[in-house]
Parts: structure tokens; sequence; C-alpha cells
């Protein structure tokens, strides 16, 4: 082995790494790829059975079944993990063991207008995010509220008899409706915003490691940098 | 030179006449020598070796004329009117023509022993002329039947009786003319009488037998015609809403009624027939258990919508009708299938609600988040070529 290879592994053991995700986010966000990659792989064949490639997919009655069985256990098991997300959440901000970082604020208004001025070649330099920066909160909460009116729309629609009970019954083609439309709209979001962020913008595996290093602490999450190094934090719009 | 020529003209028509029907009387006092008076004057054969029909009615016009067939007997009486009336006399065709064992007094022995495998025994004639249609028939429920050793199975004549079957389609279109589908359900009731009184009392049959109305169906439009097929299959279930929508989607038909023609895409754009529609298209002979039209109108009892007592318009008329599949379905649950209405804001509001939402949102915000990826795109594509640092 060269020493020009030793130094450099020298160099990337003494590498500062930074905590991001824990080992139970990152299962989350697992189990959250597997279930809404199965979810729109089923379930789209399903909307646009019009097309010759879906119905390539769905050449069979057992093949229709099927995948109705498999749209409805992954459902099932996104629903659990939405549930379990949620009341982890719930729990461990309410003890103070999770910091509320993923709540939009103030700052995220400012940022993201500061961002906006910057695309716009309005000012030279960049916003310095925090935790989280805006265009991650916009990815979380876009899929909260996504997957909110999929689970919703989605169980009523697959029990209607159940949810007509007490709802009206116009509900029910209103879930088809909303549940058809925003699968759509969560596929070209991920494709589009969540994809263009973590693999374009730059390759951000930091959900499956759970580390950042320095640089891109630094350089993406600078405020967060100062925030954990006991830095005073800086004022951009000063 | 002229006269001459014309005079002797006119008294040898007659002349020739009385020689030749003298000659023809001979020939028939010869052969019918027990009804030779019931023929006392007729033409000439079209035909030198077949006799015309002027010669067989000279007996068969006599009532009460009947044959033994075994243990049966069998009414050989032809009313002269109603022949003359029928296209096959009208199109000049001769008894013998079908009869063809027939060329004589006495007629040859009649093999079979029953009316009904007399009747049978002919179904080949009609082959000579109706070729098509005999084929056909070939395919049908009815030929099935046949083959099976049900004797009773309808074959031509038991529709077409050749002896008073009138012109039934039009002379130059070759269409079938309003006034010959006013008469099809009959001719289906004379074997299928328990559904004609269901189709009679249905809107569409109540249209034609009551109003004369040939714009609605008649056991062919749906059935069809020589080659009926079972409407028991799965295909034929599978295919009942694309059935109905031939009628239903074609304005020219519907708008004088003030129906409307979207009832095929509303319901193919709904829960049930978007599974039928593909069903249909991808597996027609694999059940499904959605229904199709008739499921929920009704087969040969079909009912206006707004029926007060049968109209499935009403709530509680189509909860029953939901309840065959979905037991458990209650008061509410009948709005879930939107009833072939386009969402708006009077029909359905929260369904057009949640699609004016769409409308709106996917464009801003999608459409949004799209240019500001490309913003973002085009900013640092220009950073890096002007080599400045990113950030």
């Amino acid at each position: 082995m060269s020493p020009k290879n030793t130094n450099l592994r020298a160099s990337a053991r003494q590498e500062k790494t930074f905590a991001r995700f824990t080992l139970g986010q990152r299962w989350e966000h697992a189990v959250l790829i597997l279930s809404t990659f199965t979810l729109l792989l089923t379930g789209l064949p399903q909307k646009y059975r019009e097309m010759s490639w879906s119905q390539d997919l769905l050449s069979t009655p057992e093949r229709l079944e099927l995948i109705h069985q498999i749209h409805h256990i992954a459902a099932i098991i996104l629903a659990v993990e939405a549930l379990y997300h949620l009341g982890r959440a719930i729990y461990l901000i309410s003890r103070r063991k999770l910091s509320a970082a993923m709540f939009p604020n103030m700052q995220d208004i400012r940022d993201a207008w500061h961002m906006l001025q910057y695309l716009f070649f309005l000012r030279k330099d960049k916003p310095i995010f925090g935790k989280y920066n805006f265009e991650q909160k916009v990815t979380y909460w876009f899929l909260f509220f996504n997957f909110a009116i999929m689970g919703i729309s989605g169980f009523i629609i697959w029990f209607p008899v159940t949810f007509t009970l007490f709802l009206p019954g116009g509900v029910v083609p209103a879930s088809k409706m909303a549940h058809s439309t925003e699968s759509v709209v969560a596929a070209i979001f991920i494709l589009v915003w969540h994809f263009y962020h973590v693999h374009f913008e730059r390759l951000n595996l930091s959900i499956f490691t759970g580390r950042l290093n320095e640089k891109e602490m630094l350089e993406f999450h600078g405020r967060e940098y100062q925030r954990v190094a006991g830095q005073p934090t800086v004022d951009q719009n000063e | 030179m002229s006269l001459r020529k014309k005079i002797p003209t006119p008294r040898l028509i007659p002349t020739f006449s009385v020689i030749l029907g003298l000659v023809i009387l001979v020939y028939a006092l010869a052969s019918f020598p027990t009804s030779a008076q019931a023929a006392p004057s007729f033409s000439a054969p079209r035909q030198e070796d077949k006799p015309n029909n002027d010669f067989c009615l000279a007996c068969h016009q006599e009532e009460g004329l009947d044959k033994t067939l075994g243990k049966e007997s069998l009414p050989v009486t032809i009313n002269p009117t109603e022949f003359g009336n029928s296209v096959h006399s009208k199109e000049g065709l001769l008894c013998v023509d079908c009869h063809t064992d027939i060329s004589d007094y006495p007629h040859p022995d009649v093999k079979v022993k029953n009316v009904r495998d007399f009747t049978l025994s002919f179904t080949e004639t009609c082959k000579e002329c109706h070729e098509d249609q005999y084929l056909k028939t070939h395919d049908s429920v009815h030929q099935k039947a046949l083959d099976e050793g049900n004797k009773e199975a309808a074959v031509c004549m038991d529709c077409h009786n050749p002896h008073t079957q009138t012109r039934l389609t039009g002379q130059t279109s070759g269409e079938l003319t309003p006034a010959a589908r006013l008469h099809i359900p009959e001719t289906c009731a004379k074997c299928h009488d328990d559904i004609y009184a269901f189709y009679k009392e249905s809107v569409h049959g109540n249209a034609l037998t009551e109003e004369g109305n040939t714009d609605v169906p008649t056991c062919i439009d749906c059935h069809g015609v020589h080659n009926i097929q079972s409407p028991t299959t799965v295909t034929f279930r599978n295919s009942t809403p694309f059935l109905c929508a031939k009628c239903h989607t074609d304005s020219s038909i519907m708008d004088k009624y003030g129906i409307s023609t979207n009832v095929l895409d509303s319901y193919v754009a709904d829960f049930h027939g978007t599974t039928v529609k593909l069903f249909e298209e991808q597996f027609p002979d694999q059940p499904t258990n959605k229904p199709v039209c008739t499921d929920c109108h009704g087969v040969h009892d079909i009912s206006k919508p707004d029926n007060p007592d049968t109209g499935i318009a009403l709530r509680e008329n189509l909860l029953v009708k939901c309840q065959r599949c979905h037991p458990d379905a209650t008061a509410n649950f009948p709005d879930a299938w939107m009833s072939h209405y386009t969402p708006s804001p009077e029909n359905f509001p929260i369904v057009y609600a949640v699609n004016l939402f769409y409308k709106f949102f996917i464009p801003a915000v999608l459409g949004g988040m799209i240019f500001y990826v490309l913003t973002d795109i085009y900013r640092r594509i220009l950073n890096r070529i002007k080599g400045v640092k990113h950030s």
C-alpha cells in the first residue's frame, strides 16, 4: 500500500461526521420506500387500466386480484408505519426527547424568500439552513398530508359499506377521485422534488447512513453546524 | 295489308287459349278425378313440368283439410288470400319449389309420423334461398337445443310461417321495416310467453306494444336474430353495457326522449364499470362479480328510473339493488354510486369540489415545484460555467 493511500485512509478515519437520523428513523424510511413504491406500482396500473402497459400487468382476473391484495397489504403496512411514526413523534416531542425541528417556522419562510432571490439573481449568497431546510420540510409535510389523504380515502373506498354507516354516500366517489388523483400527485412529487434534492442536486445518503460529514454539514446545514459547534448563529438578513 | 295483319290476331288468342285450356283440363281431369269440379279454370303452368300454385290451391284452399300423420293430424288448408299476401307468393315462388316431393296427385306418402317431425323435415328447404340466415341459425341456441334432442326448439318455420310470412325488410334498403319490428316480440312470445309478459310491462316493451314506438329494442336487438346466442354466458354478461350502449349512446335516438348519452362513459368511469370494461376487453369469458346494466335496471322488466314503484332513481329502490351484493349496505350507501351523474355543484358536490381542488392544486403546486427545480438547475449550471463555487 502506497503512503498516499495510507494518508487518505487516515484522513477518512479522522473525518468528522454528525448524527442526522437514528436507526429507527432510517428503518422507517426503508419501510416508507418499500410500501410507497409497492403501492404506486400496484395502484397506477389500476388507475391507468386503459393503457397497454397496465393491461400487460393485469392480464388475467387472478393477476388483478393479486394486485389488489398486494396493494391492500402494502396499504396496511404503510398505515401502521404512519400511525407508529405519528404516535412516537407525539410521545417523544411531548417528553422533550425529540426536537421539534421538523415543524415549519418563520425562518423557513425567510429562507424560502432568500432562496428565491438567490435563484433570480437578486442575491449572491444562498441561505444558511438549520437541521432541516425548508425544502426538506416541504418534502416531509407534503408527503405527510399526501399519506393522510391516500390513507383515509383508500380505506373509505376499501370499506364503503362501513364508512357510509356514518358518512354520506358521496364521500365514496369523492375518495375514489382523491385517491386516484393524489396518487399521481405523490408520484410526481417524489420524482420531481424529492429525487431532485437527494439524488441530482447532490447524492444525500444520510437517510441510509444516518450521518452527514463535516463538508455536507457546513455546506447544507450551516446553521445546525453552528448550533452543534456552539458558535453564534449568523443572521443573514442583516 | 295492315288490316289483314291485325284482324286475325285477336281471334287467334282466345282460340289458342281455349285449346290449351282444354288440354290442361283433360290432363287435370285425368289426374284429379275426385276434385275435378274444384279446378274449373286456371292458366297454363309457369313451367311445363311444375304445377302452378292455383293448381295446388284448387284443393288446398278447402277449409278443414288435414293430413293424418301417425296419431296426429296436420292441417293442410292454405288460405289463398293470406298466401297471396305472403312474400313467397309475391316473389312468384311455386308451392312445389318447397314441396319438392310433390308434383302430382295422389301425393307420395309422408314418412314422418308426427306434425313436428314433418315441420323439421323442411328446415333444409329454406337453405335453398336463405342460405345466410340458415347458416346463422346453426350457431344459435335453438339449433344447439335441437341438436341436444329438444324437438320443440325453434326452426325457421316456427318464426316465419312460409305460407303467410310477409316481407320484413325494405325492398331496397334491406333493413327491417318498422312495421316488421312491431311484431317481433309476438313471434318470440309464441314460445317465450313468460318473458314477453315482463317485456310488455317494461319501458321498452310498453312503448312498442302500446304506442307502436319502434325506436325501442325488440327481442332481436339484444339477442340477435337467427344466430341467437345464449344470454346466460359470462361473455354475454360482460358485454351487456356495450350492448345497451349501442342505443343509449346514440343521440339520434336518445335526444328525442331527453335521455343522457353519457351513461356508458359514466358507468365505465365509476367503480363497477371500470372493472367490467377491463373484463370485457381483456378476459371476456371470465366472470366478474361487478354489476352490469341489467343488475340494477332489470332485464326484460326494465322500468323508467323515476318510476315511483320500481324506479332506481329513488334511493330506497336502489338500496335493494345495492344490498344484493353489499348485504350490509345502509341508507347512505346508494349515494356511493354516482348514478351516471357527472359531478357538479348540484350533483355530488363533494366529488366536484375534490376535482376542482386538484384542477388548481396540480398546476399551481406541482407546477410551481417543477419551476423551482428548473430554476435551481439553471442557477447551478450557470455557476459551474462561471466557475463560481456553489453556496
